[in-house]
């Protein structure tokens, strides 16, 4: 009985895999009919890493709902934080026959395997705000210039540390809460950190660098162990926005958690320019904060994508940059709502 | 009274018996799976398109060799967390070994700089035996950090779950220390290969987990060491009684299930071309899921590889329908865990319908 059982279930399996190989041309054959027979209908995937931060909340939302609006359909995954398991998720919508492919990937390696998926299948793929760390491969990348927009940030801190500099004659002791460095964001920002801050060398004691991965429960272990180890930290950029909470839970027993111009103040900035941020700033917490401007860059990301897909291009391969800039409590009054996460909070 | 039960089951219609057959029947799972399969085929055409069966059985070789690992635990009553940081581990030394070329900018700062890698590559960067040799070194990393485990299980009787849990928290640190948290990339064409291409129409790592399998099965299925394994996760002190020397049989589980997660880290290395600190770091619940389901009991003395592999075969192609399906994230890990929790309610089920019916038979036949 037991062999027959496995026999029978044997044949099975092959039949199916006869099935699945005998497809193949008719998988071939409905490629190139979808978009004919549908009239142009298309369906994209949206490959994303996780959605714990306002930055990708609002990301996710803006290229979704505009794709939804002009008619397109949307296929979603979240890879979780897991690298394979994103490479899996593409592997599995280039299986489903998608137009194009949007990614959010995992890092900027990630972001390479998941392009030579693509480029294998001959679909067009964009990496959205995390560039791939090698140039192998054709992908629309669209990113903010990270450095400069970080550097414009950290530019009006020092100039904030330069009077109190003036005031006091003591030296200020940067802090710099590092992203995933396997990010080349995290990087850049950190350049541009550096950028600033070496303008004025002066001023300043050693940065202390603390390590995030992008990942707030580390972030608070490993600031809680600088700040107890350099509890004279009065100068502080987070790389991302979404740590504002996190740095808040360990300064404010310190008492260092109070307005600008106010005994104990940090100086503080950070990157993304999310609804926290921007809270943040309007309570005059933190100097500024360093904007990606996501509702563009989501632009940037639709257009790139359906303009590939019109002209027929199945590797398209640029580089489509989103300027960004810094919003700080000197140009508020101008620049305020040009911030996407002061749009959200008024929505 | 005994006799009249077991005339009550003779009497049972034909189809019933049957249904009750398959149910107790050690195909169960895989039988399970083809139905669910067919099933779904109306609703998600594409699962049997050619593309998507290689997708498929491309994520299950790693995830099969990685639970046939853990099936020699799960036979001991054990568990092996720390399984997911052993294929994190050793991704980062094969692959550092092997690299081609490291950026200074990047690598300066690591501890690996300067005594192993440079500029140029690894110790073994440009050789022919770059790749085997890198592998045949993670299999003996794997395999020496499950002895370490099997050491402090046997020797000392810790248990299980503290042990691989202290091993996995400590070689995840480890693996982001030796990088600081950068991956490896750079590395050669032929290992890309190993986890993308194929010898004719087989797999590279279909073909090195097929091996590992069968070996895997022989010693389960064949040899003495295997009657021990599952003696000794029946009734430890039984089998000491019955003079099976349960530590070295300890030790021997514990060092397969390393030497198998090191394998699954050069899959999943070679198929991503790059060595990751934090690969496998989530994939604890498909592991010890995918063996549960396929029949493995978490309380030792009962497992086969065969059942493993339906195990494997039915959670790989579950998470390929979910993601066919379009459904989050969140009802995918939803789904996944009503599965596993299903499966370990069938096995409690199965179990005692299974002990009922050979008291029943034993008595009245």
């Amino acid at each position: 009985m037991k062999k027959r059982v496995s026999l029978l279930l044997a044949l099975v399996m092959l039949a199916t895999m006869f099935v699945g190989c005998a497809d193949k041309k008719g998988e071939e054959g409905t490629s190139t009919s979808t978009s004919s027979s549908e009239g142009g209908s298309k369906t994209i995937a949206l490959c994303t890493e996780d959605l714990e931060t306002e930055f990708w909340v609002a990301a996710h939302k803006a290229i979704v709902d505009t794709l939804e609006e002009q008619g397109i359909k949307v296929i979603e995954t979240n890879c979780q934080g897991d690298a394979n398991k994103q490479l899996e998720q593409v592997k599995d919508v280039i299986t489903q026959n998608v137009d194009g492919i949007i990614v959010i990937p995992k890092d900027g390696d990630t972001a390479v395997a998941v392009t030579k998926e693509a480029n294998n299948a001959d679909i067009p793929i964009v990496i959205f705000n995390r560039p791939p760390t090698s140039d192998e491969g054709a992908n629309i990348t669209v990113v903010c210039d990270n450095a400069t927009v970080a550097e414009a940030c950290v530019d009006y801190m020092v100039e904030e540390a330069e009077k109190k500099f003036d005031k006091t004659g003591e030296k200020l002791t940067p802090l710099i809460m590092v992203g995933d460095l396997g990010d080349p964001n995290a990087i850049a920002r950190k350049e541009g950190f550096y950028a600033a801050i070496e303008k004025k060398p002066e001023l300043f004691n050693k940065v202390i660098e603390v390590p995030t991965e992008w990942d707030a429960a580390t972030a608070l272990a490993n600031l809680q162990s600088a700040v107890q180890a350099n509890p004279d930290v009065d100068f502080l950029f987070t790389s991302s926005d979404f740590l504002f909470p996190t740095i808040q839970s360990v300064l404010e027993p310190l008492g260092k958690w109070v307005k600008v111009g106010e005994e104990g103040h940090v100086i503080m900035g950070g990157l993304d320019g999310d609804a926290t941020a921007g809270e943040l700033i309007d309570e005059g917490i933190i100097e500024g904060t360093g904007v990606q401007d996501v509702y563009n860059e989501a632009d940037l990301a639709i257009s790139g994508i359906l303009d590939a897909i019109e002209a027929g291009e199945t590797q398209p391969d640029e580089i489509r940059e989103d300027p960004g800039f810094a919003l700080t409590q000197g140009n508020l009054k101008e620049k305020r709502m040009d911030m996407w996460g002061n749009i959200l909070r008024e929505q | 009274m005994s006799a009249l039960k077991s005339e009550t089951y003779r009497q049972k219609k034909p189809a019933k018996q049957v249904i009750q057959r398959i149910f107790l029947s050690e195909y169960f799972i895989l039988i399970m799976s083809l139905i669910y399969f067919v099933c779904v085929i109306p609703f998600a055409p594409r699962i049997i398109s050619q593309s998507n069966l290689l997708n498929l059985l491309s994520n299950l070789w790693p995830l099969l060799v990685i639970a046939i690992g853990q099936t020699f635990v799960l036979l001991l009553g054990g568990i092996d967390l720390s399984q997911v940081s052993i294929i994190g581990v050793t991704s980062v030394i094969g692959t550092a070994l092997m690299s081609n070329s490291f950026d200074p900018a990047i690598f300066e700062g690591t501890p690996l700089w300067g005594w192993l890698i440079h500029e140029n590559g690894g110790p073994l960067a440009g050789s022919a035996a770059s790749v085997p040799v890198s592998i045949f070194v993670m299999l003996i990393i794997g395999t020496l950090i499950g002895l370490f485990n099997g050491f402090f299980v046997a020797r000392f009787k810790m248990p299980p779950f503290m042990v691989t849990l202290v091993t996995q928290m400590f070689l995840l640190s480890f693996a982001i220390y030796l990088t600081q948290s950068r991956n490896i990339m750079g590395l050669p064409e032929s290992f890309s290969a190993f986890g993308t291409k194929s010898l004719g129409f087989i797999p590279y790592a279909a073909i090195f987990v097929v091996l590992i399998a069968l070996g895997a099965h022989f010693i389960l299925a064949k040899m003495v060491l295997g009657k021990w394994i599952y003696a000794s996760g029946e009734n430890e002190v039984a089998s000491v009684v019955s003079g099976v020397p349960t530590k070295k049989v300890t030790l021997f589980c514990y060092a397969m299930s390393g030497f198998c997660a090191a394998a699954g880290s050069a899959i999943y290395s070679a198929r991503l071309g790059m060595g990751r600190p934090t690969l496998g770091e989530d994939i604890m619940m498909d592991i010890v899921g995918a063996a549960i389901i396929g029949g493995t009991s978490l309380s030792g003395g009962k497992g086969k590889v065969m059942w493993t592999l339906f195990g494997v075969f039915f959670f790989t192609l579950l998470f390929n329908t979910l993601n066919l399906f379009n459904l989050s994230y969140f009802t995918i890990n939803i789904v996944k865990g009503l599965v596993i929790l299903a499966a370990a309610f069938l096995d409690v089920i199965r179990t005692k319908l299974m002990t009922r019916m050979s008291i029943v038979n034993g008595a009245g036949v």
